[in-house]
């Protein structure tokens, strides 16, 4: 059974989708979505096998939604757009299924016949390093409080710390646990403002105060809120030579 | 863009070989040696002489040579046009020539006369040639100093006026741009969602789908009638932000009412096409796209007195100190500053639970 998620904010559109995909045996519509910020939380909630997400959306656009999302356990996104040449150009680059509004009930079944057939190839993955590349995801963090997602400015994050499969965020508020690794935090977040210093903690370069040598090429780092971490030897290189040192 | 329209300002300035100011140059010039050739006569006659032609030769000559040196003037002028904002350099520019026109001024004056008088049989009598050459030069220096003044003035105005031009064309052009932008905006999104509810509406309700395909067909008509008229009327402007309304209440039926209260009076006035668009949108954007409650639109048109009053509502947006200026907005603000100045106004003002955009212009009525 194909678990599929519909989001649009438009009413009309939700109901063709939904209708056209009921009428398939093997697919089921296990919810529909208004808006960005709704979807990304039924997709957390409900981990659909596809989901139909429309560009368009007030709040957070369908691309931001899949930019948001871990690589590796993302649904099948099929992007749905009415007219965007930019997104629609990297969708053709990376080969990721989407539909042009208006499609008819043929080119919809095109799209699920594809899905169908195709193995876990990796066109997940593609549509959210599309979607990363395509919005200013380094930016913005989407965190779980509570039963709702929120969007923080990934500029109040302090540093990352990995355990397992999941990741602690702190900021300096609070901080928040998100289900994904550290890997995909931080190739979302970029290497221009966060940096590994070792294999389970990451760091916003701009909360750095001190760096304090210790034995085996090991450093100390201090961050300005006064929390003291260790730079292993591995990723010192990369880190100093990023910093200028 | 805004390069080529550059070009073609530099090629309209061009063109004109002898410019309006320089016609009234002329006009001003024949004038005054015609004054001098009078006063001349006159005074030659007060004095008892009886041979017309001789003040005429002698103030003729005097205005053949001047105006052999106007004419240069005129010629080599625009070298120094680029110094008109700075007067003192301007000045310094042309005074350099002065010793030279005061040089040549007398021997080819005198020379002239010379010549005549010696063609007619006769002598040409005057003082010294150390008297003649001081007070020619001290009279022309004066006469050389108030034509340079006046000249100044005269390329300074047309300098002005030509600037002002280019920068009403430049601004023309931004305007112009600027609604080509807005119409490029407008279409492809609009439409094809337009489009996609049409297609989703005919599987389940015809008559909807049917009304919203006409609605659809007006508006498509109605802009590509637009053609490029910059200003509108309000009717016109009004009817436009109908069809699309009717378009958007049937794409966002459960979520919207529509209110409209335009004044009769004020249909007539002239209004950017296309201005109110943005507003209109902007007030479904953030209301209707963002609330899940019914959300209520008004729309309201008056003219109070000598300026017309657009006033946009919605309510189910909450104007937050994070919400920026949208491209929409910052577009209409740019072409009611470069249409009207000061005259016109934009405001973005919350009421409780409503966000108010509204417009006001200097009444004009509209001729179509």
């Amino acid at each position: 059974m194909m678990r599929v998620l519909v989001a649009d904010d438009e009413a009309p559109a939700r109901g063709k989708l939904q209708r056209w995909l009921s009428e398939q045996a093997d697919v089921e519509v296990v919810a529909e979505s208004e808006d960005g910020l709704s979807a990304a939380e039924a997709i957390e909630r409900l981990k659909p096998d596809v989901v139909f997400l429309d560009i368009q959306m007030p709040g957070l656009s369908g691309l931001e939604v899949a930019a948001q999302l871990e690589q590796e356990t993302a649904p099948l996104i099929v992007f749905v757009t009415a007219f965007d040449e930019h997104a629609i150009k990297a969708f053709e680059l990376n080969a990721i299924d989407y539909l042009l509004k208006p499609y008819d009930k043929d080119r919809l079944l095109k799209t699920l016949s594809r899905i169908r057939a195709r193995p876990a190839d990796g066109s997940a993955r593609a549509a959210v390093a599309t979607a990363r590349a395509q919005t200013q995801s380094h930016d913005r963090l989407l965190v779980p409080v509570g039963e709702t997602l929120q969007l923080i400015d990934s500029a109040t994050v302090e540093w990352l710390e990995a355990s397992d499969n999941y990741v602690q965020v702190h900021t300096t508020a609070r901080s928040y646990l998100l289900r994904r690794t550290l890997h995909d935090l931080l190739e979302q977040l970029g290497d221009r403002q966060f940096a590994r210093i070792h294999k389970s903690a990451a760091v916003n370069i701009a909360a750095v105060k001190a760096f304090t040598p210790l034995f085996k090429g090991d450093y100390e780092v201090q961050l300005r809120n006064g929390k003291v971490l260790r730079l292993s030897r591995r990723y010192k290189d990369q880190l100093f030579g990023r910093m200028g040192k | 863009m805004a390069v080529t329209h550059l070009d073609l300002a530099a090629d309209k300035q061009a063109a004109p070989r002898v410019s309006r100011p320089d016609i009234a140059l002329y006009f001003l010039w024949a004038m005054f040696w015609l004054l001098m050739l009078a006063v001349g006569v006159q005074d030659y006659v007060r004095n008892g002489g009886t041979r017309i032609w001789q003040p005429l030769l002698w103030e003729g000559t005097s205005l053949a040579v001047a105006t052999f040196w106007l004419v240069l003037q005129r010629r080599i002028d625009r070298r120094y046009a680029v110094y008109l904002d700075r007067p003192l350099v301007w000045i310094g520019h042309h005074a350099k020539w002065a010793p030279l026109v005061v040089l040549s001024f007398v021997p080819a004056v005198y020379g002239i006369r010379h010549g005549v008088y010696a063609l007619v049989g006769d002598t040409y009598r005057h003082e010294s040639w150390s008297y003649v050459l001081l007070y020619e030069s001290i009279k022309l220096l004066i006469f050389y100093g108030l034509w340079m003044g006046l000249i100044f003035g005269f390329d300074a105005f047309a300098r002005t006026q030509d600037q002002r031009q280019r920068l009403l064309a430049l601004q023309k052009s931004l305007a112009e741009a600027q609604l080509a932008h807005l119409k490029a905006q407008l279409r492809p999104h609009f439409f094809f969602n337009a489009l996609n509810t049409i297609s989703a509406l005919m599987q389940v309700d015809v008559p909807r789908a049917d009304r919203l395909l006409s609605r659809l067909a007006d508006l498509l008509r109605a802009t590509l009638q637009w053609g490029d008229k910059e200003i509108t009327s309000l009717r016109e402007e009004i009817r436009m932000l109908e069809l699309y309304a009717q378009i958007m209440q049937e794409r966002f039926a459960d979520r919207v009412t529509l209110s409209w209260n335009v004044d009769d009076a004020a249909l007539g006035g002239a209004i950017p096409a296309l201005l109110l668009q943005p507003l209109l949108e902007n007030a479904f954007k953030h209301g209707v796209e963002r609330s899940r409650d019914t959300v209520r639109i008004e729309v309201e048109a008056r003219r109070n007195g000598e300026q017309l009053h657009i006033a946009i509502r919605n309510t189910g947006a909450i104007l937050g100190a994070d919400r920026q200026e949208g491209v929409g907005l910052r577009n209409c603000r740019e072409r009611l500053s470069v249409l009207y100045g000061d005259a016109a106004k934009l405001q973005l003002t919350p009421l409780g639970d409503t966000v108010e955009a509204s417009v006001t212009l200097p009444w004009q009525e509209h001729r179509a």
